[in-house]
């Protein structure tokens, strides 16, 4: 019963919240440029589908492919952290400046760098720098997390760092990867969002950029459907890394059995 | 035979020893001392996982013993099947041969496993992964086993079960058995002989060969509660958390 309340109980919740919503919008006589009610929303959402959906796809797309390439890129980084001290002690501060600095205020270096003809590239790199992070520090935390008495049993059979590494450091690394990757995911779907922002009109045709277009023509009921995509895009892609997450880790760890 | 001359191991300050001590090959040694008297200390020296700060350790023939280890925690590989874990020895030494599987398919059966080969470990109980963890230790086909508390955790009835199952495989394998534990009785029950460490720094208290028949009952003797007595005192006199 419990478990088909944590599904029935948001739910419920938040049909009641439409309708209130609903209720309100058409008690008070809010105007559309200010508030749409839910079935305005929902009206401009089939009346543009086509725009919304196409711009969606170039968001979910550029979110997909800077996701990849930052957890690519920090798996690797991380790896070669735990082979040398040297290296991590070298490369993380520049790491961490990169998670600290706002993304906003370097997009428009990256834009003139790559280029305005190439904004969709700017994008992309925007959203990798703010993806790459999670997967960093998680993937560093997972490899140094692993139990001395392992490291013991590996010593002791004389395994090379090769094997330590393949056999033992990144399969118990993998559901703190995974966990980064959770965050990393919806930071991926921010960066490009913001990115998208920054590139403006003409350069960027994702969601972002319906956006700024449906607030600049009052088309509240637009903006709110984007809106709505992005919301449904970043909850399809938590799902799925969860999803993946539990196939990956179902027969790994006490913790995901029981 | 494992001789163990002037061993002593120093962090920050003496942590063991000097110990003089000799196993000899096929018996079964425990030691006990209080927590701090570098029990596992020493068993990490004699397994060459870490290094005494002085003394040697010689073999005999000069040959090195060929050595299982079996931790505190199981230390199974959450993300391997119970097969993978005993196979995981002979994967490291890159000794897997196509008897290999037989081999960890026997030892599963003998450690009282057959047909939880596929299981993975979080489905097992802590006995059961313990189980696995002696296998592991064992399908190398090594002479010399060493075991750092490894029933600590478990409740009574599985304890006696698995230290009747090590006495078993002890006997029938002709194996070398160094035994660290913090139970007198343990020590007693499972022992030829049964080395008592002072509290850091841990120097050599009492060497008591345990005198024992291996019939059923011997832990309801007077001969082994006397014993177990006897090395109770000495450890209470040392003051110090068993």
């Amino acid at each position: 019963m419990i478990r088909y309340l944590s599904y029935i109980a948001p739910l419920l919740t938040f049909v009641i919240l439409l309708i209130l919503w609903e209720f309100l919008v058409i008690l008070n006589k809010i105007p559309l440029y200010i508030l749409p009610a839910p079935s305005d929303i929902f009206s401009s959402l089939l009346v543009n589908y086509k725009d919304l959906f196409s711009s969606a796809f170039v968001t979910l797309r550029i979110t997909i492919i800077a996701f990849a390439i930052a957890s690519f890129l920090a798996i690797s980084l991380a790896i070669l952290f735990s082979q040398s001290k040297l290296i991590e002690l070298s490369l993380y501060p520049i790491a961490v400046i990169f998670q600290v600095t706002p993304v906003v205020a370097i997009a428009p270096l990256i834009l003139i760098w790559v280029g305005f003809d190439n904004a969709e590239y700017a994008i992309l790199i925007l959203a990798t720098i703010v993806a790459f992070f999670p997967v960093l520090a998680n993937t560093n935390l997972g490899i140094k997390s692993v139990n001395n008495n392992l490291h013991e049993l590996f010593s002791l059979y004389g395994a090379s760092r090769f094997q330590r590494l393949i056999k033992l450091q990144i399969p118990f690394a993998l559901p703190f990867i995974l966990t980064g990757m959770k965050t990393s995911i919806g930071l991926s779907l921010i960066g490009t969002v913001v990115a998208e922002f920054v590139a403006g009109s003409g350069t960027s045709t994702g969601l972002a950029w319906r956006i700024i277009e449906a607030g600049n023509r009052l088309d509240i009921a637009k903006l709110f459907a984007a809106l709505i995509l992005l919301v449904i895009l970043g909850i399809f892609l938590f799902l799925l890394i969860s999803y993946i997450e539990k196939i990956v880790l179902k027969k790994w760890h006490d913790n995901s059995i029981r | 035979m494992l001789i163990f001359k002037g061993i002593t191991k120093n962090y920050k300050e003496p942590v063991l020893g000097p110990i003089d001590i000799d196993i000899k090959s096929k018996s079964f040694v425990s030691i006990i001392g209080a927590s701090g008297s570098g029990k596992s200390t020493f068993l990490r020296i004699a397994s060459g996982l870490i290094s005494q700060s002085s003394g040697s350790i010689s073999y005999k023939d000069n040959i090195k013993p060929k050595m299982g280890f079996v931790f505190q925690d199981s230390t199974l590989l959450p993300w391997r099947n119970v097969l993978d874990n005993i196979l995981l020895p002979l994967e490291l030494t890159k000794k897997i041969n196509p008897e290999s599987l037989e081999k960890s398919h026997n030892w599963l059966e003998r450690v009282g496993l057959k047909g939880k080969g596929m299981s993975f470990p979080g489905e097992l109980s802590g006995g059961q992964k313990m189980r696995v963890s002696i296998a592991r230790a064992m399908v190398q086909g090594g002479n010399f086993l060493l075991l750092d508390e490894p029933f600590s955790a478990l409740d009574e009835v599985t304890r006696r079960r698995l230290e009747d199952d090590l006495l078993e495989i002890w006997e029938t394998n002709n194996i070398t058995v160094l035994f660290v534990t913090h139970s007198v009785t343990q020590a007693v029950y499972l022992s030829q002989r049964v080395v008592v460490l002072s509290s850091g720094p841990g120097m050599l208290l009492e060497d008591l060969a345990i005198e024992k028949n291996f019939k059923d009952g011997f832990e309801e003797t007077p001969q082994f509660l006397s014993q177990v007595r006897h090395l109770t005192n000495i450890l209470k006199e040392e003051g110090g958390e068993i």
